[in-house]
């Protein structure tokens, strides 16, 4: 896929926070096995592709993971996620929760600075937060995570003490933290804060710096040698270069114009055992927390009965779409929960592919091909509908045509619509649309709430499937107040099965990411549902082997690097 | 003549206001607004205050007449606003990439020209020759492949397999190290493909254009009786039939000056041309409603002048208008 179908094929991906996955349990190559056993050097330039040029390098009002992935370089966050997204230290070295998760007091590390050489204050915090939560920000997506937050009970403690308090105690709001990325009130509290990062004046308190950001182009940070942190990255200068297409992208990875890159599923299929590249090129592929589902508009009578939605997802042939359109790199799927995710249920079935049970379901409903028109009807009317698709991808074309076919044996006629992007959202969330193919990228955080609570139909919400099931509601209203991990897990695992048999979603698919990186960068590690970076340590273990002798880019960038940073 | 270019004028004054009505009416009534496109279908819960706030700051809570006279207002003092996307000024923006398209485009459709021209010219004199034949054939082979297949098999080629010209970007990552000469060198290199790419097939065009107007004008009567009156072949083809061919020309040039500003799109993309055309995508992609009038705006002006400078050429060209337009 190209950037651009990306984008449209996920709409929730440019917004929603969410990384990429691995799994651990497939016989998928993990680096660490592959690389030589040498002991990190330190040093050297990584070359690393933006997909998307960064909107900002300001923390608070980030809109993509790539403002993040830059940002995370910059800046330390309060917690840290490690490889399991388990809360970590990071900018706090300690935190408590209290008053039923209304109340979350930090201790913020001793010895953290800015890159300018002042120490990080608890004030630096409560401004971030005041940032935040001022509409006049435009904090779109720290503004959603801390929606909560209740500045009246906000407050510093000490210099390194904030106590931070919000309106309802939510267990996923621990997690929010992760994307919380202090900045400096000595600053940017002064002057028009929505342009005030744009001038290359960065101070941060994250392991780098920043060297020069040119739109469109690049960005480039470097090792800030005295960092305050635990832990020194080993790489001294990161290059970002904006590559927003993926067939060049891939070009620039075999020439090792850039070191690492996710590839498009057919080219990772079709290159991944060429012995030519192989040498140079370690290709990895895992699973992350993201799926593609159809959604059913349970307000369209037809898709009311959940013995409907059932019988339909029966038609839905998932094997063959896993063997033949991804070539066996994609899971079936038992219900919303994933397995990188604590909250999955591993005893949750798998609907699987029958299309003469989904036949016999429609005939015991009443639905018969009355006037022999290959159509099944009932009351006069015919099983039709339509299915929206976004336009741009091949992919969403293929499965949409495949699940065409099986129903037309069943005797459904499904109609395809081809929508653009930011029309079919604006569809959706006004409920006109029947079914609609889509994917989801998922939060750590495994708090189903907002897509199939009752109370969260659009615009409050995204329910845009109209899902309503009391027992759902109950557990999911008990599971976002649970502090408890294990209570909490047996919750969600009760809902999984729960969602499963409902099926306001026919789970479709879980895609694995594929990529390839240099066979000179070493350290690379896959945490279980964000993949390769912004988890902790993550891309601060990364390094690089010695270049064989005078690469022009690599030693001329250092030279850059150097000149600029004077 | 004063008085065509000025009647010309108004004209152009009424056409690029209907433009700028279009452009918003239709830009609007496309479904989906910026501040859909932050909040998507994800489950996020974007604060409604600050999703207030950015509409109040594009004035998008505005009815949209009124939408339509600030933005107005903005064009006429050269202010298109801020970028919903990224909050720069979209008149920096422009000005930055503006240059970028038009250096690329520039010089694919010169050479496409210099090249295309000439061949045409030569093969409308004897239509039927192997040269016009073979041409024929050889510009349409080349018109109907697909640019995107074309960028990516010079791009594996030049860039991957021989590792002669550079896979992306206007400059090398290195290039401000480089000295003057090396840097200018660095840049051409960096063109050379979306340049073959963009121009390959614009060959065609401007060899089909020129040859069917040397090939109309040809047959004519008065270059029969230029020939019967014993004017050799190079007067009677310079002097008689290639200036009046040129008319056909001066169209396709106005005709194209769009296209050196909307850019290829595609090329852009695959060669991370950082220009206009990717820019006006991803700004009608996102909904980014400044930017994408602002482009139009830019487009449209462009346009008009480019017709309202093939009309004086004209002009300059046909003695029957320059005569029709002195005497109104």
């Amino acid at each position: 896929m190209d950037p651009v179908s990306r984008w449209i094929v996920a709409p929730a991906v440019v917004l929603l926070l969410t990384l990429i996955a691995c799994d651990r349990g497939e016989q998928v190559a993990t680096p660490e096995e592959s690389v030589d056993e040498s002991s990190p050097r330190s040093g050297g330039i990584l070359y690393r592709r933006l997909d998307v040029d960064i909107s900002t390098l300001n923390p608070v009002l980030f809109t993509s993971r790539y403002d993040l992935m830059v940002a995370g370089y910059l800046f330390t966050p309060m917690i840290h996620l490690d490889a399991d997204l388990r809360p970590v230290p990071g900018l706090a070295d300690s935190w408590e929760i209290e008053d039923e998760g209304r109340l979350y007091r930090f201790k913020l590390n001793a010895k953290a600075t800015w890159s300018d050489g002042r120490p990080v204050r608890a004030a630096d915090v409560l401004f971030t937060l005041r940032k935040i939560a001022d509409p006049q920000s435009e904090a779109m997506q720290l503004g959603a995570g801390f929606e909560l937050l209740d500045l009246t009970r906000t407050r510093a403690v000490d210099d390194k003490t904030v106590e931070i308090g919000f309106r309802e105690g939510l267990a996923s709001q621990l997690i929010q933290f992760n994307y919380l990325l202090p900045i400096p009130e000595h600053v940017y509290g002064a002057g028009q804060f929505k342009t005030a990062f744009d001038g290359g004046r960065v101070v941060g308190n994250g392991p780098y710096t920043l060297v020069r950001r040119i739109a469109g182009k690049e960005v480039v940070v470097q090792k800030k040698k005295d960092w305050w942190g635990p832990k020194l990255p080993y790489l001294d200068t990161v290059w970002f270069k904006t590559l927003s297409s993926d067939s060049t992208a891939w070009n620039a990875a075999k020439i090792g114009e850039i070191d690492e890159t996710m590839v498009p599923s057919d080219t990772w299929l079709r290159e991944q055992n060429n012995p030519a590249l192989k040498s140079r090129l370690q290709f990895l592929r895992f699973y992350g927390l993201a799926y593609n589902y159809i959604g059913w508009n349970a307000r369209n009578p037809l898709f009311h009965d959940k013995r409907i939605r059932r019988a339909l997802g029966m038609c839905l042939d998932t094997r063959s779409i896993i063997t033949n359109l991804y070539g066996g790199t994609a899971r079936a799927m038992a219900g919303h929960f994933l397995p990188e995710q604590w909250a999955y249920n591993p005893s949750t079935p798998v609907l699987e592919f029958d299309t003469s049970a989904a036949k016999q379901t429609f005939t015991s409903l009443g639905w018969l091909d009355t006037n022999g028109d290959g159509v099944i009807d009932k009351d006069g009317r015919p099983f039709q509908f339509e299915m929206t698709i976004t336009a741009g991808s091949t992919q969403a074309l293929a499965v949409a045509q495949s699940f065409q076919a099986s129903l037309k044996q069943v005797g459904v006629q499904m109609d395809i619509a081809t929508l653009e992007g930011a029309t079919a959202i604006q569809r959706i969330l006004a409920g006109n649309y029947q079914a609609v193919y889509l994917s989801w990228d998922l939060d750590p955080d495994p708090d189903p709430y907002p897509l199939f609570h009752s109370s969260q139909f659009p615009p409050r919400g995204s329910n845009f499937v109209y899902y309503s099931n009391p027992a759902a509601d109950q557990l999911m209203e008990r599971g976002r107040r649970e502090l408890d991990v294990e209570k909490r897990r047996g919750i969600y695992q009760q809902l999984h099965l729960i969602l499963a048999d409902d099926q306001p979603y026919t789970w479709v698919i879980q895609p694995s990411l594929k990529w390839v990186i240099n066979e000179r960068v070493h350290g690379v590690k896959i945490s279980r549902g964000w993949g390769l970076y912004i988890w902790y340590p993550a891309q601060f273990d990364w390094w690089v082997s010695a270049p064989p002798g005078g690469e022009r880019a690599q030693t001329s960038a250092a030279a850059a690097a150097a000149t600029d940073s004077r | 003549m004063r008085a065509t270019i000025a009647r010309r004028l108004l004209y152009a004054v009424f056409t690029f206001f209907g433009i700028t009505v279009a452009t918003f009416a239709l830009i609007h009534s496309v479904p989906g607004d910026p501040v859909s496109f932050y909040t998507g279908a994800a489950g996020m819960n974007v604060p409604r205050a600050a999703l207030d706030a950015l509409r109040r700051e594009h004035h998008l809570d505005e009815p949209l007449p009124v939408q339509y006279l600030y933005w107005v207002r903005g064009v006429t003092t050269l202010d298109f606003g801020r970028s919903i996307r990224d909050r720069q000024p979209v008149a920096g923006t422009i000005a930055a990439k503006l240059p970028r398209t038009l250096l690329l485009n520039g010089v694919a459709f010169a050479i496409a020209a210099m090249i295309g021209i000439p061949i045409g010219l030569w093969s409308g004199r004897r239509p039927g020759r192997l040269l016009d034949r073979g041409s024929a054939v050889i510009f349409f082979l080349l018109y109907s492949l697909p640019t995107f297949w074309v960028a990516l098999l010079l791009m594996h080629f030049f860039a991957v397999r021989l590792e002669w010209l550079p896979l992306f970007g206007i400059t090398s990552s290195y290039h401000d190290e480089l000295s003057t000469g090396a840097r200018l060198l660095d840049r051409v290199r960096h063109m050379i493909l979306p340049v073959l790419t963009l121009a390959y097939a614009q060959l065609a065009i401007f060899a089909r254009f020129s040859r069917a107007a040397v090939f109309e004008v040809i047959r004519q009567d008065f270059i029969t009786t230029a020939r019967a009156k014993g004017a050799g072949e190079g007067v009677v083809l310079w002097h008689h039939a290639f200036r009046n061919a040129l008319l056909p020309l001066i169209t396709l040039l106005g005709l194209t000056v769009p296209y050196l500003l909307s850019g290829g799109v595609i090329v852009e993309e695959i060669f991370q041309w950082d220009g206009i055309g990717r820019l006006y995508f991803e700004s009608i992609r996102t909904r980014d409603y400044p930017t994408t009038m602002a482009l139009t705006v830019v487009t449209a002006v462009a346009t008009l002048l480019a017709s309202l400078l093939a009309d004086v050429l004209y002009a300059f060209a046909d003695p029957r208008i320059r005569l029709a337009g002195g005497s109104a």
